[in-house]
């Protein structure tokens, strides 16, 4: 094994490590967000809101990802009447996939949020949404924080699935290059490297802050 | 909306209704027993880890590690592209002629499979084991139970109580994870719905045609080991208290 | 009493949680500046009646008239219902602080976010609240920083910064140490002293007696006793107070 071949290609790698990051940001903002909205929705008494964030939720969370990320590499032209860049059409099926399960995080937290501190907003007249806003979401995300790191790993791992409609993030970089070069070992070592440190960082970072906020 | 005219019946029209049959079967075959695997190994595993010797324990740890966090696409490639290279190179000759590609690329999926889900299952199982209070082997042993009895009536089911639910949770992980191994050209139920896009275009309702799948097994699966865990550990824990 | 000199009217108030019925054709007038205590078994439905009276509970029956205005009738409307409640105070047993915000901004959050004060304003009076419950000094700590008792009184202080009408208590003092009781029993003592309408839930028989203008004593959802305090000191109609009385005073 010589590793030579990684530090001749090292400019196209960390090029594809960059679109990486890139979808792993754009994902992460738009599903934390969107799965902060859905696990809100889904505590609501009423029906009509209950009822089809849940289905929604449940459905996603039985479909694997890859599926979710063809669909839409299908769908969105029909809709758009244009073609769209792959690595839009992939950060879109991320934000839909994992803001489930963000959601499910979040209605986890503000389910955890003891009852009678609500009732301690709201009796010195907030209203729902000041409540949220300033005792249940400051609350509850402190409790989901080991959590969300959690999922933030797992999100970071499945950027990695945009790989197959053809975004040249770092793993399609990584076998771009090993059909130029057939150096399998020392190529797809070094990108299970790369990934390692960075999963373990959040994983060990997960882990710290479920000690300290008490998990 | 361009003018696109939906034709669902690419879903079930022969030949791609069959294709998709033997994708369903090929995704059951794999998933069940790529997770009969990581059952065991991801117990093994977290059996190791609560030994008392330091380098036992670190080498399990550092096997959690590092299937948890390489994405298994990462490991699935690694497993079919690089591993057989590190073969010596008669080894890899038997390989490549005595086995078919395609089977070549069904086991790589398994092993790859077991070993991202074995890890997981470690973390459940010691985080089943370590959830454990002290008081219950107090309160356990102070009844004048021995080790045995302490385990086979207290500790063991408070263990499978707390371990039964993160394992359903993987079983259905693992059905939508089986679905990377399109990758490698394992013909299961994804690859199947994309084949069907390259010879119709009608991809769309293939892949939508795929995910109803996979909620069906996903529902099933679930309603499935809701039953078996009622069915285990209810009655166990209820006369326990 | 003159019929103006009433704050709380509950009016034929029946609740129900599932099947339970929790609180049983409640009738209750409340004058204004008295202090009430409710006492009465746990599970008895006191906290419940409180949660009712501020609109925390949407109750199924009857009414709660607060200054001649209708409880029920905020049910429909949000802002109302907002506005009902920020007339009242209301104390936790456990506290109830936010957690994640200094004392300071604990008490000054409603003032700011509901009546809109700018956040000098709102600070300095929550300082002289601080200063009357008697803990000025710890109004930049984080409420775990400070003892359970400290940590009421602050509670108090943020019920009073929104000027309330009523205070409701619930148990205020049954998570504290014996030794910071009092502390707080004397900020309470206070308040009613000032002419603060009260409903206190409370197991401290001897603040009943002392500060109480009339006492409730409430039993599966029943009110089964209404005295002023001297006559349910001296002479209880029913069996089962003098019995709890008994109990608690014993135990005290
Ligand atoms: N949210 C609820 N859902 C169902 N039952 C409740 C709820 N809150 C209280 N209860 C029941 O109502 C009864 C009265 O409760 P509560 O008002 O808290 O009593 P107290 O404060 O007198 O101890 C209790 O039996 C309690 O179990
Ligand atoms: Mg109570």
């Amino acid at each position: 094994m010589i590793f030579d071949v990684i530090f001749r290609n090292i400019h196209l790698l960390l090029s594809g490590l960059g679109v990486t990051f890139q979808i792993f940001i754009l994902a992460w903002i738009g599903s934390f967000l969107l799965g902060i909205g859905l696990g809100v929705l889904r505590l609501s008494s009423r029906k009509a809101i209950y009822w089809p964030v849940t289905i929604y939720i449940q459905t996603m969370r039985s479909i694997p990802l890859i599926l979710v990320i063809f669909g839409f590499y299908l769908l969105l032209p029909i809709i758009t009447g244009k073609s769209m860049p792959s690595l839009v059409s992939a950060v879109i099926s991320f934000i839909v996939f994992e803001a489930v399960y963000f959601a499910e995080i979040v209605r986890g937290g503000i389910q955890s949020v003891r009852k009678n501190l609500i009732d301690a907003g709201y009796s010195t007249g907030l209203s729902y949404f000041q409540v949220m806003t300033f005792i249940i979401l400051p609350q509850a995300i402190k409790n989901m924080i080991p959590s969300i790191v959690t999922q933030s790993v797992v999100v970071f791992q499945d950027t990695a699935l945009a790989y197959v409609i053809g975004v040249k993030e770092f793993l399609r970089i990584t076998t771009l290059v090993n059909v130029r070069e057939v150096r399998s070992i020392e190529l797809y070592l070094f990108a299970a490297l790369v990934y390692f440190c960075i999963c373990s960082f959040g994983s060990l970072l997960a882990r710290r802050m479920e000690k300290r906020y008490g998990g | 909306m361009l003018n696109y005219t939906f034709d669902w019946s690419v879903i079930w029209r022969h030949p791609y209704g069959g294709w998709l049959l033997e994708g369903i079967l090929i995704t059951i075959q794999l998933s069940i027993l790529a997770w009969g695997i990581a059952l065991f190994l991801g117990v093994i595993i977290a059996s190791l880890r609560n030994l008392p010797q330091k380098w036992v324990k670190a080498v399990a740890a550092a096997y959690v590690e590092t299937f948890r966090n390489i994405p298994l696409l990462v490991q699935l490639f690694f497993w079919y592209f690089a591993a057989p290279e590190l073969l010596p190179y008669s080894a890899r000759q038997w390989l490549y002629q005595n086995i078919e590609p395609t089977t070549l690329s069904y086991y790589t999926a398994i092993i790859s499979l077991s070993l991202f889900t074995s890890s997981r299952i470690a973390e459940h199982a010691r985080s089943g084991f370590s959830s454990i209070p002290k008081g219950q082997y107090l309160a356990a042993f102070s009844t004048g139970l021995n080790t045995l009895q302490v385990y086979r009536y207290v500790i063991i089911p408070y263990t499978i109580r707390v371990f039964i639910p993160p394992l359903t949770t993987e079983f259905v992980t693992i059905f939508k994870n089986s679905a990377l191994a399109m990758t490698l050209g394992v013909t299961e139920t994804t690859f199947m719905s994309q084949r069907i896009d390259s010879y119709t275009f009608h991809g769309l309702e293939a892949t939508i045609g795929a995910m109803v799948i996979y909620l069906l097994i996903s529902l099933s699966v679930s309603g499935l080991m809701g039953f078996v865990e009622r069915f285990l550990y209810i009655p166990g824990l209820i006369r326990k208290r | 009493m003159s019929k103006n000199n009433t704050i709380i009217e509950i009016k034929g108030l029946n609740h129900w949680y599932g099947n339970f019925h929790v609180l049983k054709e409640i009738n209750l007038e409340t004058r204004r500046s008295s202090c009430v205590v409710i006492c009465g078994p746990s599970g008895s439905g006191k906290s419940t009646l409180l949660r009712c009276i501020n609109g925390l509970e949407v109750f199924k029956e009857g009414d709660v008239i607060i200054n001649g205005k209708s409880v029920s009738q905020c049910f429909h409307n949000h802002k109302e219902l907002y506005k009902l409640r920020s007339k009242f105070g209301m104390v936790f047993q456990h506290f109830e602080l936010y957690p994640h915000m200094r004392v300071l901004d604990n008490i000054t959050l409603a003032p700011r976010r509901v009546l809109c004060l700018s956040k000098n304003e709102a600070e300095k009076s929550a300082m002289a609240l601080l200063e009357k419950v008697g803990i000025l000094e710890q109004a930049y700590k984080y409420p775990a920083n400070l003892s359970g008792g400290q940590q009421q009184r602050v509670a108090i202080a943020r019920a009073l910064a929104m000027n309330p009408d009523i205070l409701l208590f619930d148990e205020p003092t049954s998570a504290l140490d014996p030794e910071m009781i009092r502390d707080v029993l004397k900020v309470m003592a206070d308040l009613a002293k000032e002419g603060m309408t009260m409903l206190v839930v409370t197991h401290e028989m001897g603040f009943a007696n002392a500060v109480a203008d009339e006492i409730v004593f409430m039993e599966e959802g029943n009110i089964i006793e209404h005295d002023d305090a001297v006559t349910f000191f001296k002479c209880p109609k029913s069996n089962r107070a003098v019995e709890f009385v008994d109990r608690i005073l014993v135990h005290i």
